[in-house]
Formats: C-alpha cells, structure tokens, sequence
C-alpha cells in the first residue's frame, strides 16, 4: 500500500521520535496506568429496543500516551470516551458491566460527589463542536474560572494554548471567537487543574483543514509540555496516524485491533482495519480512480446475536466467527480476529481499481461561468454589511469533464455551485449552461434534501412529470430504472427519509437527481457527512454513474483527497476566488500558488505532522486588501498587500493557472 | 443597542395606536347609541338633537377620531353610563388593586411555572404527583378553584378570609394594600393584605403557571442535553450548578416570552375572581359594566390595560436582548 | 445490481413501516396515544347529549334543590328545579363547540395567512406580519369584553371577540415553521427538480408546518375552554335561560355555601373539557417529539 509505506517511511525518518525514545506506547503495569477498562458492556434502552454500544471493551492508557480511538459511527467510541469521563449516566440511564478505572479509581464504585472530583482534579474533556460546547451566555473567562480559579490562572492556561493577548480574551463571549480560537479555549479548559487524562472526542472534525492541523500540533504540544495522557477519538486515520503512539480500531462495540501506530498502519490485520484503509481516498493515488468498498452499510447496534460484529460485512468470514474472537497477540499488536493470521497481508489484497474516468465528449453541454459575483446583505441596523461570497470568477467546463472545486470555510466555493444550479442570486457576470434545465444538485446531506413526508417513489415520480413525462407507465419504469442504476432496492420506494440508512438516502437523492440524466451534476460535499466505508461507496457511484451517462461533473469539497479521487480538474478557491487551478496532477503533485501548498501541507495524511498554516480564513466580511491570501503567506512581500493579483497562466504549462504575480514571474524566469 | 431599544418602543407604539382604532371602530359600531345612553330613554328630540352636536357626533369621521384620540392624550375617557363619573376617576380608584393582585398572582405564576419546570426536568415520584395536580389546577376554572378555597378555607376552617382586599381595619394610602402597609411599616397591615390576596391570586396563577412551565420545561430539557451542559458536567461542577448557572440562564427566553403572552389572557380570570371576592379592583368594575353595556367604562378598561400590556412585552423583550449577548445591538 | 461490489440491505433499516399507519404511532407510547385521541372521545359523547341527557336542561324536571343523588337526580336539580346534569351535559357541548369553532377559524386565517407571508415573502409578509403582531399584541379577553360590549351579549359575539385575538398565533406558528423549512435543501431540490411554487408550498412546506400548529391547537382547547368559561362567568355568553356552565355557575354563586352543587357541577364540567384538552396536548406533543 502505497500511502501507508509513505506514511511509515516517513514516520520512522521525520522529526518526532519521541514516542519509541521514551517508549511510552507500551502500557505499563497496571498500577501505573491511567486509565485501564476491563471488559466494559454498555447497554441503553431506546423505544423500547437494547443498544448495545459497548460489547466488552479492553482499553489502557500509559502515563503521557496519546491513544486514538478509530471507528466509524455506531463503533462505541464516543461512549468509551463517556464512561471514561463518568458521563454516561447523565441522560439516558445505560446498563453498564465491567471495569473502569480512572486514574486509580473505580469509576463504577464512586459516589456522584467522587465523581466530580475526579472529573474536576484529574480529567479534561474537548467535545467536537466548540461552538456548541462552550456556554454561549457566558464569557470565557467566567467558564475558565469554574474550573481554573483565578483570572491569573486563566490567562496563564489561554496563555499555554497559544491564545494571542490572553487578558483581553477574558471577558469575550465564545461567539466572539473564530472556530481554531474556540477549540483552543476548550483545550485550555480541559488543561484547568493539570489532569493526568484528557479525552478528545472528535477535536477538529468540525474545523478547517488549516486549523485542524493548528490545533493537533497543539494537542502533540500539550501532551510533550505537560506529561498529559491524551484519549483522541476520531473516525479519520489520517488524524490518528499524525498524533497517535497507539491506535485502537473499534467496530461494533468491540475493539478489534490495537497496536503501535506505525506498526498498525503498517501491517493492519484486522480485515476491517485494512479495508478501512483502503477505502479512504488518498491524496497520492494517482489520477480518478474507485475506491475499493466494503459491502453492507454500518453496524446493528442491536443485534443480539454472538460472535464478531464485522462477520457479515467480511470476505473472510466463516462459520467460526459466530464465536466472539478476544484480542489476541500478533506480531506487534494484538487483534480480535479467528482470520488474522491466515489472512493475506495488504499488498496481496486484490485491489478494485476500476480504470481511470474517461471523459465522454459529445461536444454538446458545457459549463461557462463568466465573472460571476454573487454577494449578501448581513445583519441590520448598524452592524449591517455586505458578504462578498464570489468576487468575478470565471471557469469554462469541458464536456463531460470533473471539476473539483476546494477552498476552506468562507471560500465560496458553494456559493459558485449554487450560483450555477440558479439557488444563489448573481449579482454580475452570467453562467451558461447549454442544456439549459438539465442541472442536478447533490447536497451534502441527503437526508435534509428529501422531503421528509414524501416516498422515494413521490419525489422521483414528481420529476419526471415536471420534466413532462405524462404516461404513468412510462414514469413507473423509469423509477425502477434509476433505482437499478443507483443501486437502491425497488422495497425501498415507498419509503420516507426518515426510515432509510445514511446509504440509502443519497442513493435516493441520486436516484431523482439521475432519473431524466442531467447534464450537469452539482455535488455539493455530498460524502463530508458519511463514514469512510460509506462515503467510498458514494464516490464510486457518483463516478459510475457520470461515466455511463456521460454527465459534466462540478464536485465541491474541503477534502484534498477526495477531489483526487474523482476529478480530473481542480480549482482552488479562497475568499470568493479561484487562486489556482489545473489538472488534478498539477494542483496536487505540483501546487504553485502558496495557499494551495499550505493547503496540501496541512492534510494530516501525509505521514508527517501537519504543517499549520497560521490563522485562520479571513472573514468574506472584510476582505484583506491586495491579495486577499497575504496575511497567512508564508512568502508575502510588502507589496502584496497593496496589489491584488489577478489569474494568470503558468509559463510551464497552459492549463494551470495562478492567482500569485510572484510566482508567475519566478517561474518564466527560471 | 439604544437602536434596539428606540425600535421596540416605536412599534409598541404603533400597536397601541391601531389599539385606539380598534376601539374607536367598536364604538362606532356599538348598539348602544353614547346619546340614548347619557339622557335615558324618555329624552326629547331637541335634546337628542343637542347632545349629537355637543359630542361631535355629528362630523366626519376622521374629525371624530382626532377629537377622541385628543381627549385619550389629555386623560379624557369619557363618562360612564353607570356610575356617571369620568372613566378616568374611576379607573384611577380601582386599578390599583387589580395592579396589586395580578402582581401576587404573577409572582406566584412564576414562582410554580419555575418549580413546574425544574421539578419535571429533574423526575422522580413527587415530581409527577406535582405535575398531575398542577394539570389538574390548570384545568380548573378560575371560580371554581376560589369555590373551594371559599367552602373549605373560609367556611369550614376558617383560615383565610373570603372576601375584600383588607380587613376593614386596615389603612389606605394609594390603594396598594400590600406596599401601604410595608411603606407605613405595619407589617401586620401588609400580612393581612397577602392574607386577603392570596386565594383570589392562586385562583388566577394556575392556568398561566402550567402554561409557564411547560414552555420552561421543554426549553430546560433541550438545553440539558445541549453540548455545553455536557462540558460543565466534564468540568465537573456540581448538577446544581451545572443547573444554576449554566442550563437556567440560556431557558428562561422563552418562558419569559410566555409569562408576556400569559399576561393578557390573565384577565378573563381576573374579573371573574374579583367579582367573587368582591376585590374592588378593575375586573370588579368591568364585570359590573357588562350586564348594563356601559361601553365608556369598557373601552377605557381596555385601553388601559392594552397599554399595560404593550408595553410590558416590550419591556420583556427588551429585558431578553439585554440578557442574551450574542444579539448585538 | 448494476453496480459490481455493492452490497446492500433491501429491508428498510430501523423502522418497521406498517401500511397506512404513520411511523410515529407504531414506536411511541400507548398512553401518549389514547390520551391524544381524547378530543375525538369528548367530540363523540358531546354529540350524544341529546341522547344521553335524562331531562330537558330548560324545563323543571322536579322539586328545586334536590341533593345529588336524589329522587333520581345524579347531581341534584337547580333553584328552579332542572335536573343539574342534563343542564351541565349541553353545557358542556355548548363549550366544546365553542371552542373548536374558534380554534378552527384561527386555524384558517392563521395558516393562510401565515402562509401566504411566508411564501411570498417580501413587502406582503412584512404587511401580513405587521397585522399578525397588532392582534397578537392586543389582550385577548379584554378585547373580546370590548367586541362583546359592542356588539352587544350573545354567545356568537363572544367567539368572535375570542376569534379575531386567536388567529395570530397560529400565523406565526405557521410562517415561522415555514421559513425554517424553506431554509433546508428539501426546498431547493424540489426546485430543482422542477416543481413549481404552489406544489412546492403544499406538498413540501406546509405538511412540515402541521405538527407544530397541531400540538399548539391542542394545547389552546384548555386555555380556550377556560377564557370562555371566564366570559360566560362575566355575562357574556348566550342570554339567560340557556345552560352555559360559565353562567350557571354565576348565577348559582348565592347558593354557594348551602347548595353548593348548583354553583360547583358546572364547574367541573368545565374541568372535564380542560382537562381533556391539557391530557391531549401533552400527550400529542410527547408523541411528536418521539418522532
């Protein structure tokens, strides 16, 4: 596997080798662990049905140890993370078997008081969302100081986490903070009281690829100051593979691999460990390709029955997997699978890759967007201001060709996909599409894009008879064949958003997208919201289907390694402008524009730790004057700020453009 | 901020202005005639004739409008059909124990509302108990809730007082019993004025209490299971300060936006219950208004409290913007 | 399958779908159920009284002031001597009406209102709200007194001051839950898929706004039945000899501490009908929120 020896080579070359130094990724005797989870069940009650999140659970955590927890939704991740944190019982009332040990305390035989103590004296806790997490009616400081004491103390911990001008920040309410500033506050929180265990649930998951790689140095930093032991849950291993000494991969309620994180991401042998590695799209694969997908979608949580969780979605299943494998010892890491051993290494795997997306050129259909602005109106009264959301972007599609369009948070990259599917008022500049009408959208959430009274079968059917299709018969056959060609079961058309799974609801938002073919297909990150294994199987569909129906393909993404995957164009926007664009091969092998290259630098896939890009994204409020991108340049000169750069083509190459003078005129010189 | 402020003020004012057309119209369209009214039924022609002109009923519509809301900016109410005095005397007597009542009552709304809520929120045998009988008082008349109060309270224990605003002793300043009395520091005089409010007031504070609560409730549910509850439970505060200051401040807007709402249907029970207890505020006067259609007396009881009423959600929502800071003024 | 490699479930995940019967029934609980039907029960039964009264609730049917449970009277007879309970029964069916016509009409006005402003948006809705908030702002019963006052005592003129303060919230209930549906991608996806603004706003935002404006519909049978009551207490209801329980209760109050029946029965008429409102409210509203 390519990006795992990367990732590995990497590892063992790169900067940190404090981890196997200081050896601290073994566990250490019981008595010196920090945390130690013994055969954890955890069983909720919903409607009447039993969730069994926790199946029986091994977990130890070492002194200064940063473990990452990686499943996929429904693997019991956040509820170990819970149970770690004696938070389980606080709003739905769980059954819960096992032990659990915390800092030398068993957190079962505590009394609520003990509870909070420990919580207060030896824990930490950072949730996904800062936004939701902090208190919106109190300010910072007053949060910090219910756990931190003094205000001194306060501006010592906002301090630590690299808050710029910590006193003044005291008296700010959390709204009043960009997102990288408000997860530093939650870490700087947890911090309160030196805790010998912060748990992290899912910590840049809802931030921009260049804070998230901001606040994971932070997190590495926090753990190599302070001696801190860190349990980070998330479902991306490229983010366990940057920070991590340890992984632990759950499924299902179970942990079914645990190891050393370069030899785990090395040598996975858990077959769900290597096909979740697998299917996630990576940058350095090359050109459009499919992802390799695992069948079925998700787990039952409410399976009573025996036996592995992973069995029914596992090609090397047999009979014996009805009896629940324990962790055992392979090589360098133990794993909780009947196969491991007989299973074929990951090189031997057979690997799906479909050939390259070829181009279907019927000369007929493109996308012509010609200095397109679109800009709004925000607030009222005072604060009243105009967004910019695109300032003057052109773009010519080629038929049947896949653009991928990627920007950060505020790039307006889907203000453009709006402003070409006729959802976003344009202000100047006009978008021609020949074939007018036969624009489709995917939304990033399916489910939100379904009406939620309405079957598959009304939505799809409501199409095609606004499309003018009269004969009911003619309408009925159709549906069938949209369904066959999404791969949604006909069972499933009288059905309603609520009742399908995560898959089905964009097969189904795809089925009504396809039924009369399209043109043009808008996808607006339609895959950021899935699991891995799920969003392979949507990514392959979309490509699937662009390929037999021969569809220009406009795909907005934040994710680097998804525009990889299925685009054969990328254009790079930032701040309501494309900065770079090219063919997938020279945005992401030879990025010339500097946001694009801190961009890639700060994907944590890669291997090494990511390189921040500092700040954040300039609000679309207030545009920085000049070059909108010279506040965060890494190359800024004095003049950037004064001259705004205009797009011009590469001297190497005629299909890459650059939104930076500098670079241009280095390039011609050379 | 003062923007927010000046806004809020502005279209309070502009609803009571369409209040004054509203009232304005029904008195035009009232089947009592203002003039049969004032000179009863054996009046002349020439005196009918008189009395059009000196009322100015005789003159464009507009004019009259002006003219009335003229006479509304300078106090002038009009004449009561039945007690023959201005409508502003009147009032002017009597509000003051309706302020008086609707006030214990509103606190003792609040009051069980807040307890509705929290006592839900928490679970627990006794907190259903509570909800039950608190379903079941909201689901009382207001007069049958003093019946009982009268029969076994007052007739058979004899622990509370069955009717009036202060036992005759008592001393009167400007009205408000309860504030007189702590004002001259009779504390005796004060007790015995709650004493005297206490049953009328439950009577009316159960319906708007559960309707508080509810609101309180569901808004307290959400916010208990909002993120940031989690991260104070993480931090490891105590649940009652996890409650007290993290969970109560961000769901008080909307039961507080209710308690406004609340305010106005408040007064069906208010008239009804003075008219029982024979609290001699204004619900007494309007329900001895209604059987003889002294509609004088009537508008001006409604333009006084529509005013009140106005203004006091603004006041609210003013209240709600100041406390919440992500609404930048 | 057309396409290689994937696998999928056909069954409908989670949820088991029984024909025609709505999904949230099948998983709440059954008391939240029963107690939501009530309204239906009470509707029933109230339009049975004439079939159910044992007497005419206008003609003495006996000696005045007979005891519950007496010479036949399950709740004793009055100061004129009807019998009590025939007098609370069309009492009763008085006030329930009463209070369904008026949450009917304000759900009328108020969904098409609200509609109308949230859909076209704009000067119309800023004019349509502008209207909503003046009557949303007005006190309820002290404008239906003044409308009453005016237009003079009877029981048609009661629901129509308690009408004209009622519609508004039921408007904003609407237009709000309106505009928040039209924010989600449902909305756009229907337009991109070519479907026009009428079908749009009746197949796509306003079933979404129903649950709301149902629990809220539900919750107002107490109140309303309860502000009535109050009015009737006050007088202004329909005239004299007609069996509203508000009046009754008024007019019974001198025979208060020795007859007590006379004043009390109608009162807990009114009881019955709040309380089925509130059970029905609370247990709609559990059910939505199973959803």
């Amino acid at each position: 596997m390519m990006d795992q020896m990367r990732l590995i080579r990497q590892r063992q070359s790169g900067s940190r080798k404090t981890t196997s130094e200081r050896g601290m990724a073994i566990p250490g005797s019981p008595d010196t662990l920090v945390a130690a989870v013994h055969a954890l069940k955890v069983t909720f009650e919903r409607a009447g049905t039993r969730i069994f999140a926790l199946r029986g659970v091994d977990l130890e955590i070492a002194p200064s140890e940063i473990v990452a927890l990686v499943g996929e939704s429904g693997s019991g991740k956040s509820v170990l993370g819970l149970s770690l944190l004696g938070l389980l019982g606080h709003n739905s009332k769980p059954e819960i078997e096992g032990e659990i040990e915390v800092v030398g305390a068993q957190i079962g035989s505590l009394s609520e008081p003990q509870l909070r103590r420990l919580r207060r004296e030896s824990l930490g806790a950072v949730f996904q969302d800062p936004m939701t997490s902090l208190n919106p009616t109190m300010r910072i400081g007053k949060q910090l100081a219910e756990v931190a004491g003094s205000a001194e103390a306060c501006i010592d911990l906002l301090r630590s986490v690299g808050i710029p001008d910590p006193a003044r920040r005291l008296s700010a309410y959390p709204f009043e903070l960009s997102g990288g500033l408000r997860q530093r506050v939650m870490i700087a929180m947890a911090l309160a009281g030196s805790p010998k265990l912060i748990v992290a649930d899912e910590p840049t998951t809802a931030l921009d690829v260049t804070v998230q790689a901001q606040i994971l140095e932070l997190i590495r930093s926090v753990r190599d100051r302070f001696g801190t032991s860190l349990l980070l849950i998330t479902h991306d291993l490229g983010v366990a593979a940057t920070v991590a000494d340890r992984v632990v991969v759950m499924y299902g309620g179970r942990v079914v691999e645990t190891g050393r994180a370069e030899s785990l991401l090395r040598e996975p042998k858990h077959p769900y460990t290597r096909a979740l590695l697998r299917s996630r799209a990576t940058l350095d694969a090359s050109g459009p390709r499919r992802l390799t997908m695992l069948r079925g979608e998700g787990v039952d949580s409410r399976s009573e029955e025996p036996g592995c969780s992973f069995a029914p979605r596992c090609e090397l299943a047999f009979d014996g997997c009805a009896v629940t494998p324990e962790l055992e010892i392979a090589g360098d890491h133990r794993v909780a699978c009947w196969r491991a051993e007989s299973a074929p290494g990951p090189e031997a795997d057979p690997l799906v890759h479909a050939p390259p997306v070829v181009a279907v050129s019927k000369g007929l259909s493109s996308v012509r967007i010609n200095d397109v602005a679109v800009s709004f109106k925000v607030g009222r009264g005072g604060s009243q201001g105009t967004l910019k959301a695109l300032r003057g972007v052109t773009l010519d599609i080629e038929p049947g060709g896949a653009l991928a369009i990627v920007g950060e948070s505020g790039s307006g990259k889907s203000t453009l996909l709006r402003a070409i599917a006729g959802l976003a008022p344009v202000a100047s500049g006009g978008v021609d599409i020949s074939g007018a009408g036969k624009v489709q959208m995917v939304f990033q959430d399916a489910g939100a894009s379904l009406t939620p009274w309405m079957s598959v079968e009304e939505l799809l059917e409501e199409r095609l008879i606004a499309c003018g299709v009269r004969d009911r018969k003619e309408r009925h056959r159709r549906i069938l064949e949209a369904c066959d060609s999404v791969g949604l079961y006909q069972q499933l058309l009288p059905a309603k958003a609520g009742q399908l799974s995560g898959g089905q609801r964009q097969r189904a938002a795809l089925a009504r997208a396809v039924v009369v073919a399209p043109e043009v297909l808008l996808c607006d990150e339609p895959t950021s919201a899935l699991d891995v294994s799920l969003a392979a199987i949507v990514l392959n569909l979309i490509a699937d289907l662009r390929e037999r129906l021969g569809m220009t393909l406009l795909f907005v993404t934040h994710d680097l390694a998804v525009a990889r995957v299925v685009a054969d164009h990328v254009a790079v926007m930032y701040l309501g402008e494309i900065v770079e664009v090219g063919t997938t091969e020279q945005i992401l092998n030879d990025p010339r524009h500097p946001y694009t290259k801190s961009l890639i630098a700060a994907v944590p896939e890669s291997g090494h730790l990511p390189v921040p890009l500092k700040g954040e994204p300039a609000s679309p409020l207030s545009i920085p004057s000049g070059c909108s991108f010279h506040p965060r340049c890494p190359s800024a000169r004095s003049s950037c700020g004064e001259t705004s750069q205009i797009l011009k083509v590469s001297p190497l190459s005629r299909g890459h453009f650059i939104r930076c003078e500098p670079v241009v005129e280095e390039l011609t010189w050379r | 901020m003062g923007l927010f402020i000046l806004r809020r003020l502005v279209s309070a004012l502009g609803v009571i202005i369409a209040l004054t057309v509203v009232v304005f119209i029904l008195q035009k369209i009232s089947h009592t005639s203002p003039v049969h009214a004032l000179l009863g039924p054996g009046a002349s022609q020439a005196a009918i004739h008189a009395e059009t002109i000196k009322l100015g009923l005789n003159k464009p519509l507009l004019t009259q409008f002006l003219h009335y809301l003229d006479g509304l900016i300078h106090g002038n109410l009009g004449i009561s059909y039945r007690t023959r005095r201005p409508v502003t005397a009147d009032l002017i007597e009597f509000l003051p124990a309706t302020v008086e009542l609707a006030l214990v009552a509103l606190i003792l709304a609040i009051g069980l509302g807040a307890l509705f809520g929290l006592l839900a929120v928490r679970g627990g045998a006794a907190a259903r108990i509570f909800q039950v009988v608190m379903l079941l008082g909201a689901s009382t008349p207001g007069y049958l809730v003093a019946f009982a109060g009268l029969v076994f309270l007052y007739s058979h224990l004899h622990i509370l007082p069955a009717t009036g605003e202060a036992s005759p002793s008592g001393q009167f300043q400007t009205g408000f019993v309860i504030a007189d009395n702590l004002i001259a520091g009779d504390l005796g005089g004060a007790w015995d004025g709650l004493v005297h409010a206490i049953l009328p007031a439950l009577s009316i504070a159960l319906v708007p209490a559960v309707s508080i609560g509810r609101v309180f409730k569901s808004s307290l549910e959400g916010t208990l299971r909002s993120d940031y509850v989690r991260t104070a439970r993480a931090k490891g505060l105590s649940e009652r300060r996890v409650i007290a200051f993290h969970a109560i401040r961000n769901s008080v807007s909307p039961a507080l936006t209710m308690t406004g709402l609340q305010l106005g249907l408040m007064f069906a029970g208010v008239a009804v219950v003075e008219e029982i207890f024979a609290w001699p505020g204004i619900g007494y006067y309007t329900a001895q208004a209604i059987p003889v259609s002294d509609f004088p007396a009537i508008s001006g009881v409604t333009l006084v409290l529509g005013v009140g009423y106005v203004l006091i959600n603004a006041l609210v929502d003013i209240a709600q913007s100041l406390a919440d800071p992500r609404i930048k003024l | 399958m057309a396409i290689a490699g994937v696998y999928q479930s056909g069954q409908v995940s989670r949820k088991r779908v029984l024909p025609g019967v709505p999904e949230f029934v099948v998983q709440s609980s059954k008391g939240s159920l029963v107690t939501a039907a009530l309204p239906i029960l009470m509707t029933v039964v109230v339009l049975l009284v004439p079939v159910i009264a044992p007497h005419s609730p206008l003609v003495p049917a006996g000696p005045a002031f007979v005891p519950p449970g007496h010479g036949g009277f399950l709740l004793g007879t009055d100061s004129v001597g009807r019998d009590e309970l025939s007098r609370v029964l069309y009492g009763m069916r008085t006030s329930w009406f009463s209070a369904l016509a008026v949450i009917a009409s304000g759900l009328v006005i108020g969904i098409t209102v609200g509609a109308v402003a949230a859909v076209a948006g704009g000067w119309v809705d800023a004019l349509l709200m502008r209207i909503t908030d003046v009557f949303l702002s007005l006190p309820g019963p002290v404008l239906a007194i003044a409308v009453v006052s005016a237009l003079g005592p009877g029981l048609v003129h009661t629901l129509i001051g308690v009408g004209i303060v009622w519609w508004p919230f039921y408007a904003r209930i609407v237009r709000g839950e309106i505009r928040a549906l039209a924010a989600r991608p449902h909305l756009e996806a229907a337009k991109m898929s070519g479907v026009g603004p009428i079908r749009r706003t009746v197949r796509h935002l306003l079933p979404g706004a129903l649950p709301a404006l149902v629990v809220t519909a539900s919750l107002d049978i107490g109140n309303l039945v309860l502000t009535l009551a109050g009015l009737s207490f006050l007088g202004l209801g329909a005239p004299a000899p007609a069996p509203e329980l508000g009046a009754m209760s008024a007019r019974n109050l001198t025979f208060l501490l020795q007859d007590y029946w006379t004043a009390v029965a109608p009162g807990v008429g009114i009881l019955v009908l709040a309380l089925v409102g509130n059970m029905a409210g609370d247990g709609l509203r559990n059910l939505m929120k199973d959803r």
